[in-house]
């Protein structure tokens, strides 16, 4: 297993966010992680990247326990992570953006720099690699927000709702980018509301409810599933599904 | 072009006090290059690494007392202390920024104001270091090491030499890991973080070597003026000063604070010589009042708006209209 | 345990009192909007001069005065917020952080300018007397103080806990867009916030100003004061300001009694260290 959490438990105050959730993640796969507003998925996420510490329970990455470990060294041992607003660097150029990414993986600013275009020119921005990063439109800076994260060489990549924002023809070019970060050996961790990208993408998925697990599998599974369905729904949608389930397509709720 | 501007600019710095050769052109000369070594210190952790300390004074403090110590306790030259100031300063540094730098920027500020003061009545307390009536170098040079000199011209071409120095540090600082680091810190700690960039130590080590630095131009204004006080040595007026040139001339940029020094030192003197004694409150209400503006209206300093105009100057790269 | 020492305790919580009340405006400008109000001190400054000038043309003593510095330093604070502090808290922190400091810079030196570097008193007369309980004599003056302070410091963690209006200001401290979507506007909740911040420097102030010395530069020890209790309390919690508030009042003045007056400050600037070094997060277990 690549990355593990066990019974991981977050409370904020009287408030728990996140009631002892587990996952795994295997090395290679794509693993989604939804639910409804408010089901602990970005907390749940940011215990895995170091951005919170968890209440209870334990993160491991490669096996060893990263619990406590700060972000910056989980990105050493490489785990890396985009954020759901895209925190740019409004004041550099892509190019020096993304260089802060490169930088983990070496000292020297030539190599550095050098390195940042190679990554840039794969995500598609080459052109603009010179220009203001404030200057970029919200997909430029989603799409900047990974080339980051990719230039630090990371074994995985966890991706905090990439899709939000973004119009269809946006989100199909991101879905294929994420395809070929995928296929150049990347495991990744998708916290998505989209559901048609967690269905193209995620070869398993783990769905969240108020904090606590209610359902895992594929995603044909799991968008099936009546417990799922009256999350997101309702009860009265979940006996609707039910009384179709015959003829269901799997399709989202 | 640029290298056109630097020549230029050099040989104007170069030629300046013996242009302007009276006695008060070439001390308010070397006052202005003094003050832009403070504020140039100041400048890599306020500036570049956006923590702004506002009791920086303790600092240029530790060296002025280092310089004075070491003359009045051991007898050495003033100039010889300046290791002892150092390595006092960059042990306060380490005191305010170990536990401050991990936490909101808030802490480390308040930290910075607290401490300055703390230190400063520590000082003005203890009758070995001078207590309130402070220390004085010697009277008459007795070596060249002494450093004592009759006109300001030798000090100002030690503070162009030290200046030209620490600008140099500061350009190749900007050009290494540990620059870009400082700005990505600076404009987004959580991802700088995200992306192995150490962020509480790299915020140190900039404090750390801008505290040392600072004590660096403390030693430099004990070896010039002969003596300090509780108040002209760690006085929050100095604090101020060195803010608010770096502010002004522009925070974070390599010649921000040459240009801040430059306009606000010769103004200070004038306004001086035209109110006196009264004028004292008043300078320091202006500098209020500008340190207001400076935040409410141009944070990023003068050389930022002329750098920014110069660009709208430009015509603007060719930008693909389909974005990705 | 000695009389003198009960004396200096008891004197020490009044103090700790009025620190607890101007603090914990600070505390809660800081909770809601992120902000360090920098010129913390000198807003006390100001409604002590307030005080001192009302004394001068009335001849009144604070109960004019009280209320004339509360509405006086709350109308400053409203200002501030509109013209200043809006703008400087979108902006880096350096921008933030210049601003407040300018205003204390701005503020402290006119008033260096306006009345001298001098400092002024207030006569024991307006607030006069010493009361007695039992063997133990406290000054009245420093009695009202402390009393005020305490019911103005509970009054306001009421206001922000129990009124609707509190639970508004919290909202818009914990999520201002989401605030704004429930119809709540953030702007007028934090010039709130600063209104009620300082009007309660205005009170602290003029309180203050029955008993202590009165000058341009009182500002720069107070506001220093108030980062040692927000730091101890909690940033964010006014119970926890006046825990600490009390505590450091009783530091201070055992400092005072113990080791001389001189070395008050210094102890209690070591605190201020102290507490960064082994908790932050304070009393209240609240950080940054």
């Amino acid at each position: 297993m690549l990355i593990e959490a066990r019974q991981i438990t977050k409370a904020f105050g009287g408030f728990t966010a996140v009631d002892r959730a587990s996952l795994a993640v295997e090395p290679g796969e794509i693993l989604g992680l939804i639910g409804p507003n408010g089901a602990g998925k970005s907390t749940l996420f940011n215990c895995l990247t170091g951005d919170l510490r968890p209440t209870s329970g334990c993160v491991l990455f490669e096996g060893r326990d990263v619990t406590r470990l700060a972000p910056e060294e989980r990105a050493r041992l490489g785990l890396a992570r985009t954020f759901q607003v895209p925190q740019t660097f409004e004041h550099m150029t892509v190019l020096e953006n993304v260089m802060i990414g490169a930088f983990l993986r070496t000292s020297r600013t030539s190599e550095a720099s050098a390195r940042a275009r190679a990554v840039i020119d794969t995500v598609g921005l080459g052109p603009l690699a010179d220009t203001p990063a404030h200057s970029l439109g919200t997909p430029g800076r989603k799409r900047l927000e990974i080339a980051r994260a990719l230039a630090t060489r990371p074994k995985a990549l966890l991706l905090d709702e990439a899709m939000a924002g973004l119009t269809p023809a946006e989100i199909a070019r991101a879905i294929a980018l994420i395809r070929d970060i995928h296929a150049s050996g990347i495991t990744l961790v998708i916290v998505e509301h989209v559901m048609e990208v967690v269905l193209s993408l995620a070869s398993r998925v783990v769905v969240l409810h108020q904090g606590r697990e209610i359902a895992r599998g594929t995603p044909a599974e799991v968008t099936r599933d009546p417990v799922v369905i009256e999350a997101y729904l309702g009860k009265r949608a979940a006996r609707a599904a039910n009384r179709d389930a015959p003829e269901s397509t799997g399709r989202s709720p | 072009m640029r290298a056109l501007g630097v020549a230029v600019g050099s040989v104007a710095i170069l030629a300046y006090p013996l242009v302007f050769s009276t006695p008060f052109q070439q001390r308010l000369g070397a006052l202005v290059l003094l003050y832009a070594i403070g504020a140039s210190a100041w400048n890599i952790v306020g500036g570049y690494a956006g923590q702004v300390s506002i009791g920086h004074a303790v600092f240029f403090g530790c060296g002025a007392y280092g310089a004075l110590v070491s003359y009045q306790h051991l007898g050495l030259a003033p100039i010889a202390g300046l290791p002892i100031g150092v390595a006092v300063a960059i042990l306060i540094a380490a005191v305010i920024g170990v536990p401050t730098l991990r936490l909101s920027g808030h802490y480390f500020s308040m930290a910075t104001i607290a401490v300055a003061e703390l230190v400063r009545l520590v000082v003005a307390n203890t009758e070995w270091l001078g207590g309130a009536q402070g220390l004085s170098g010697p009277p008459v040079p007795r070596t060249l090491l002494d450093l004592s000199f009759t006109s300001a011209l030798p000090y100002y071409y030690l503070f162009v030499a030290v200046l030209s120095a620490i600008i140099g540090l500061t350009w190749w600082i900007e050009r290494s890991r540990i620059g870009y680091y400082l700005r990505a810190i600076r404009d987004s700690e959580r991802a700088a973080r995200s992306l192995g960039a150490a962020a509480p130590r790299y915020k140190l080590y900039a404090f750390i070597l801008s505290a040392a630095l600072t004590a660096v131009a403390g030693a430099l204004y004990a070896v010039m003026f002969g003596f300090v006080d509780p108040e002209s040595g760690l006085g929050i007026l100095i604090s101020v000063k060195m803010v608010i040139m770096a502010a002004l001339g522009g925070a974070g940029l390599l010649l921000g604070p040459l240009v801040g020094a430059v306009i606000l030192v010769p103004l200070e003197e004038l306004s001086n010589s035209l109110l006196g004694g009264a004028g004292a409150g008043l300078t320091f209400v202006a500098y209020g009042a500008i340190v207001m503006a400076i935040a409410r209206f141009q944070p990023g300093g003068i050389l930022q708006r002329v750098l920014r105009l110069r660009r709208k100057a430009r015509p603007a790269p060719a930008v693909p209209v389909a974005q990705p | 345990m000695s009389l003198t020492l009960v004396q200096v305790i008891a004197g020490g919580l009044l103090l700790g009192a009025v620190y607890a009340l101007f603090s914990s405006g600070l505390t809660l400008i800081w909770g809601m909007m992120n902000v360090v109000n920098f010129a913390h001190g000198d807003f006390v400054m100001l409604g002590m001069y307030v005080a001192f000038v009302v004394w001068k043309l009335m001849g009144a003593g604070p109960a004019a005065a009280v209320p004339v510095a509360a509405l006086l330093l709350a109308t400053l604070g409203v200002v501030c917020y509109f013209s200043l502090i809006r703008h400087v808290m979108k902006g880096p922190m350096l921008a933030q952080i210049l601003g407040t400091f300018g205003l204390a810079l701005l503020l402290r030196y006119s008033a260096f300018w306006y009345f001298g570097a001098n400092f002024q008193t207030l006569p024991d007369t307006l607030v006069g007397g010493t009361l007695r309980f039992g063997s133990l004599r406290i000054e009245s003056s420093r009695l009202l103080a402390g009393i005020v302070a305490l019911m103005v410091t509970a009054g306001l963690h009421l206001l922000l806990t129990r009124t609707s209006l509190g639970s508004r200001m919290l909202a818009v401290s914990e999520d201002a867009a989401a605030a704004e979507l429930m119809g709540i506007r953030p702007q007028r909740m934090q010039a709130t916030a600063w209104a009620l911040a300082a009007g309660a420097t205005g009170i602290a102030g003029a309180l203050i100003a029955t008993f202590f010395y009165i000058s341009p530069t009182v500002g720069e020890t107070l506001a220093i004061v108030a980062f040692v209790t927000v730091a101890l309390g909690g940033f964010g919690s006014v119970p926890g300001a006046l825990i600490a508030g009390l505590l450091i009042g009783v530091i201070e003045s055992v400092s005072a009694y113990a080791i001389g007056a001189v070395y008050k400050d210094i102890v209690v600037y070591a605190l201020f260290v102290a507490v960064l070094w082994l908790r932050p997060e304070g009393l209240m277990g609240r950080t940054r």
